[in-house]
């Protein structure tokens, strides 16, 4: 429905978007994470019309939305945005929310009926005579939800809306984006620095990252599989090691990192250079027992150089010939004995390891 | 009246932000939306536009008579207090109808220059040296010329406290002052001005200039008018009031219409007219009898030989 | 001291008997100056916002220039507007010298700057957010425009506040252009609050300087009053 075709865009010398290539399906939430700066706003400025690509096209329905002038407010018609930061009209609630009908030039006793039902769906049924400048951020932006929705737009663009508020309020607009999104068939756009919060509510990631889409796809795909050893990073797989590629079968391979062998699934033939990801929940600590083998996993002998505690859990770094780690509980920790200086073993499948090319 | 209760509505008005906007528009219709349009007269009442010495207007000389005139020539008249010199380029600008001021050389240019015609002679008094009681330069009693002489004198010399303020402002008071000047034999511009602190100059209207030697306890030249107007809240005393030089003569003018064709003529003649009239000189005559013992001024129209002009101008209305 | 406290005195009595001279003279100052001030926001109000939302060349520059307009001298006001309607000026046959509309003219003038400039400086204040809100919420142009006044309208208020204590507190302009007139009636007359103090301070009537002082002073709070009650509602 929306399609991204070599999108660019810079302001001044800066160079915030390099080439986003992509697509937003209808009726899908797609959610924008990366990075504070990677360009996340800027993109869905650009979609709302609120800037102008420097090059590439943004399409909707196959429209080159920027090429036409003429037709930029019907376009933008169409959309509903809601903005980092919560910002109201200093007026009332009711009034916030009617403001986009109002432009629309809907009919005073549509406008009530469309607005009550609005403040109603985010939960501020009642709210509206008060001043809007009075309410919470939390409730603001609430208001702000409302006030894009009561236009019933094809398309809803969230810049990030939870960024400035309290978990509870979180959830509270998670909750109603899920609902806008399953309810009214809106197809979102929601652009997040939180990666847990893009994979709760996303049927699909885009990964942008300096100011392009390094990965795009479900969040499984993005989270188990990532593209780069960056988006790797960005969706905090911890353990990240280099290698090649030394032995390949069945879609399995023997990855050398630095004299330690890693069976991992790889895709890559012999002599590839590859990072092996492997996300510190999927390694168990064992202790070290001679003669221990698991076909198609890995056994790494090492050596404890930290234990962290991290919340109720403990985070166990093992030096294998390279660092690896893994979370523990503190009870499985103790009886385990694991301390530093103690000998251990490493073990996870190699189903569990998540081979990217190196870029 | 009205302010009060509209400051009262203003605070009380909470409604909308427009309340304010709504008071001021609904004090513009209430109070007199007149107020601001060009010709609010809609009856066929003719505006007179008169620039005055400060003098007639201070010693509410011309509160008293426009009343009178108004009435009888069912005008309104308008009227701007000047110094002789500012009234003088009002007239000179077509700004007024009447002029009536009270420098007869300048005069006598502004009629030779075409600016003005049907000069009328309608008042007379003396000017009088005022000054504290004490009189510093002890000029009681001088002729004016001496008790100039002996204020510069003293003043020049200076470790005393003699002041003297002058108008130094254009006005007919400031010409006569700098006549007076002349006649004991002193450069205005080199002798006097700029010849140490005991001169120094107001720039302001009679009254305020008395005001201002009444704080500085100093001398100044007044006409007879404004200062017995004044003398209630004054300090200072009259000096010299004797002297052929001290005589102040007020006249009133018609701004030629040949120059500013439409100027209001017909009601400035009316006004030279009513002030040479036998009712308004005997005006002029009784005026601040009551309240100070004595005339402000003289009526000009049997004294015609005295003050030096000619009977046609004191007598004779304008056809 | 005791001149001080009599003025006082008689000043108080002035006011609570609602003298006709002093409400009538502060009455024209109300209507003159409101006139001005209205005038003036008709006019500083498109502009600011012409300047504010326009992108041209020497944008800049021009704002500077207004803001250094802001002290613009009164009498310096008066003597241009003076020299502009003065019978032999380029407007003498407006006859407008001497006039309440003469004074309403200065007034108009002299805060124009100062009311352009708030105007441009409350539209500046208005959130970048609610702007892009706006735009985002498929507002045309003008309802763009009138949508971000609205959302300035208590600092333009404000700007239209400090318009009006300009105007009724100058006195500059309105004795050079307005001549302190009383006249019998009403309409004609042209003196002010300002332009009396000026004249009974030099007449040595003290006690009606201050009794229009006060007045003049009333006014002023009540204005500013009524705009702060208005803002912070």
């Amino acid at each position: 429905m929306i399609e991204f075709d070599n999108v660019s865009k810079n302001f001044g010398d800066t160079r915030v978007l390099t080439g986003v290539t992509g697509e937003v399906n209808r009726g899908e939430i797609f959610t924008v994470i990366g990075p504070s700066g990677a360009g996340k706003s800027t993109l869905l400025r650009l979609i709302d019309l609120l800037d102008v690509p420097a090059g590439g096209a943004i399409r909707i329905n196959g429209l080159d939305i920027h090429a036409d002038k003429e037709k930029s407010l019907s376009v933008r018609r169409m959309m509903g945005m809601v903005f980092q930061k919560p910002a109201v009209f200093n007026t009332t609630v009711t009034e916030n929310v009617a403001v986009g009908l109002r432009f629309r030039g809907v009919s005073k006793s549509e406008t009530r009926k469309l607005t009550e039902d609005a403040l109603a769906m985010v939960g501020l049924a009642g709210y509206g005579e008060r001043r809007a400048r009075t309410l919470s951020g939390g409730e603001m932006q609430r208001v702000a939800l409302a006030r894009a929705m009561v236009i019933e737009p094809e398309i809803l663009l969230l810049d990030e809306p939870t960024a400035n508020l309290d978990p509870v309020s979180v959830a509270m607009i998670e909750d109603l984006v899920v609902r806008i999104n399953r309810d009214l068939g809106t197809t979102v756009i929601f652009s997040t620095h939180d990666m847990y919060q893009g994979q709760r509510l996303a049927h699909r990631i885009g990964v942008l990252m300096d100011g392009a889409f390094a990965q795009v796809g479900t969040p499984r795909e993005v989270f188990t599989l990532p593209a780069s050893r960056e988006v790797a990073r960005f969706v905090g797989i911890e353990n990240i090691v280099e290698g090649v590629v030394v032995e390949r079968e069945d879609g399995t391979a023997v990855v050398d990192a630095g004299g330690v062998r890693v069976r991992a699934r790889s895709p890559f033939p012999r002599g590839e250079r590859v990072s092996l990801c492997i996300r510190s929940e999927e390694i168990r600590i064992a202790p070290a027992i001679r003669g221990r083998r698991v076909s198609d996993g890995n056994i790494l002998p090492g050596t404890v150089t930290a234990v962290v505690p991290r919340g109720p859990f403990s985070r166990v770094t093992v030096d294998c010939g390279f660092p690896l780690s893994s979370v523990l509980s503190w009870k499985a920790a103790e009886d385990l004995d694991i301390r530093e200086g103690g000998r251990v073993e490493v073990v996870f499948a190699a189903e569990s390891v998540h081979a990217v090319r190196q870029g | 009246m009205h302010v009060l209760r509209y400051i009262c509505l203003i605070t009380m008005y909470r409604r909308t932000i427009f309340a304010v906007a709504a008071v001021m528009v609904a004090l513009l219709l209430i109070c007199g939306c007149t107020g601001t349009t060009t010709d609010p007269t809609p009856v066929e009442k003719q505006q007179l536009r008169i620039a005055t010495t400060t003098s007639l207007y201070d010693t509410k000389l011309l509160d008293h008579l426009t009343p009178i005139f108004e009435e009888k020539y069912n005008a309104e008249v308008l009227i701007v207090s000047a110094g002789t010199g500012k009234a003088i380029e009002y007239g000179q600008r077509g700004d007024v109808d009447v002029l009536m001021v009270h420098d007869r050389a300048r005069e006598d240019a502004f009629l030779a220059d075409g600016y003005g015609i049907n000069r009328r002679v309608f008042a007379y008094n003396y000017f009088v040296l005022v000054g504290p009681e004490s009189d510093p330069a002890g000029v009681a009693g001088m002729q004016p010329e001496a008790a100039f002489t002996a204020i510069r004198e003293t003043g020049v010399a200076g470790g005393s406290d003699v002041v003297f303020v002058s108008r130094g402002d254009a006005s007919g008071t400031h010409s006569k002052e700098k006549a007076i000047w002349k006649a004991a034999g002193f450069n205005y511009s080199t002798d006097v001005q700029g010849s140490g602190d005991w001169y120094q100059e107001a720039g302001t209207g009679m009254g305020a200039t008395l005001e201002m030697a009444n704080e500085k306890e100093a001398y100044t030249l007044s006409d007879i008018g404004t200062y017995l107007a004044y003398k209630g809240d004054l300090d200072l005393v009259t000096l010299v009031d004797e002297g052929d030089i001290l005589l102040n003569v007020y006249c009133a003018m018609q701004i030629n219409p040949a120059k500013y064709p439409d100027i209001n003529t017909t009601v400035a003649k009316d006004w030279v007219n009513f002030m040479i009239s036998d009712d308004v000189q005997k005006e002029i005559d009784s005026f601040g009898v009551d309240q100070y013992g004595q005339p402000l001024f003289y009526a000009a129209q049997d004294d015609w030989e005295k003050i030096g002009v000619t009977e046609a101008e004191v007598k004779d209305p304008i056809a | 001291m005791y001149e001080i406290i009599e003025g006082f005195l008689e000043a108080a009595r002035l006011i609570v008997t609602f003298d006709p001279d002093v409400m009538a003279i502060a009455a024209r100052s109300i209507i003159i100056s409101f006139t001005a001030t209205i005038i003036a926001t008709l006019i500083a109000v498109p502009l600011g916002a012409a300047i504010n939302f326009g992108t041209f060349p020497g944008k800049k520059n021009l704002v500077n220039l207004i803001q250094t307009l802001y002290s613009l001298p009164t009498v310096i006001v008066g003597l241009l507007i003076f020299l502009l309607i003065s019978r032999v000026g380029p407007f003498g046959f407006l006859r407008l010298l001497f006039t309440p509309t003469a004074m309403i003219v200065a007034q108009t003038v002299l805060i124009l700057p100062i009311m352009t400039g708030l105007t441009i400086s409350a539209l500046s204040g208005v959130d970048p957010v609610i702007r892009d809100t706006l735009r985002s919420l498929g507002a045309t142009r003008l309802q763009f425009l009138v949508n971000v006044l609205k959302e300035a309208r208590f600092a333009i208020l404000a700007s239209v506040a400090v318009g009006f204590g300009r105007a009724i507190s100058e006195v500059g302009a309105a004795i050079l252009v307005g001549g302190n007139i009383a006249a019998s009636s009403f309409a004609s007359s042209t003196r002010v609050l300002t332009t009396a103090i000026s004249l009974e301070t030099s007449m040595g009537n003290i006690s009606q300087s201050i009794a229009l002082g006060i007045v003049l002073l009333i006014i002023a709070l009540g204005v500013n009053l009524a705009i702060t009650t208005v803002q912070h509602r």
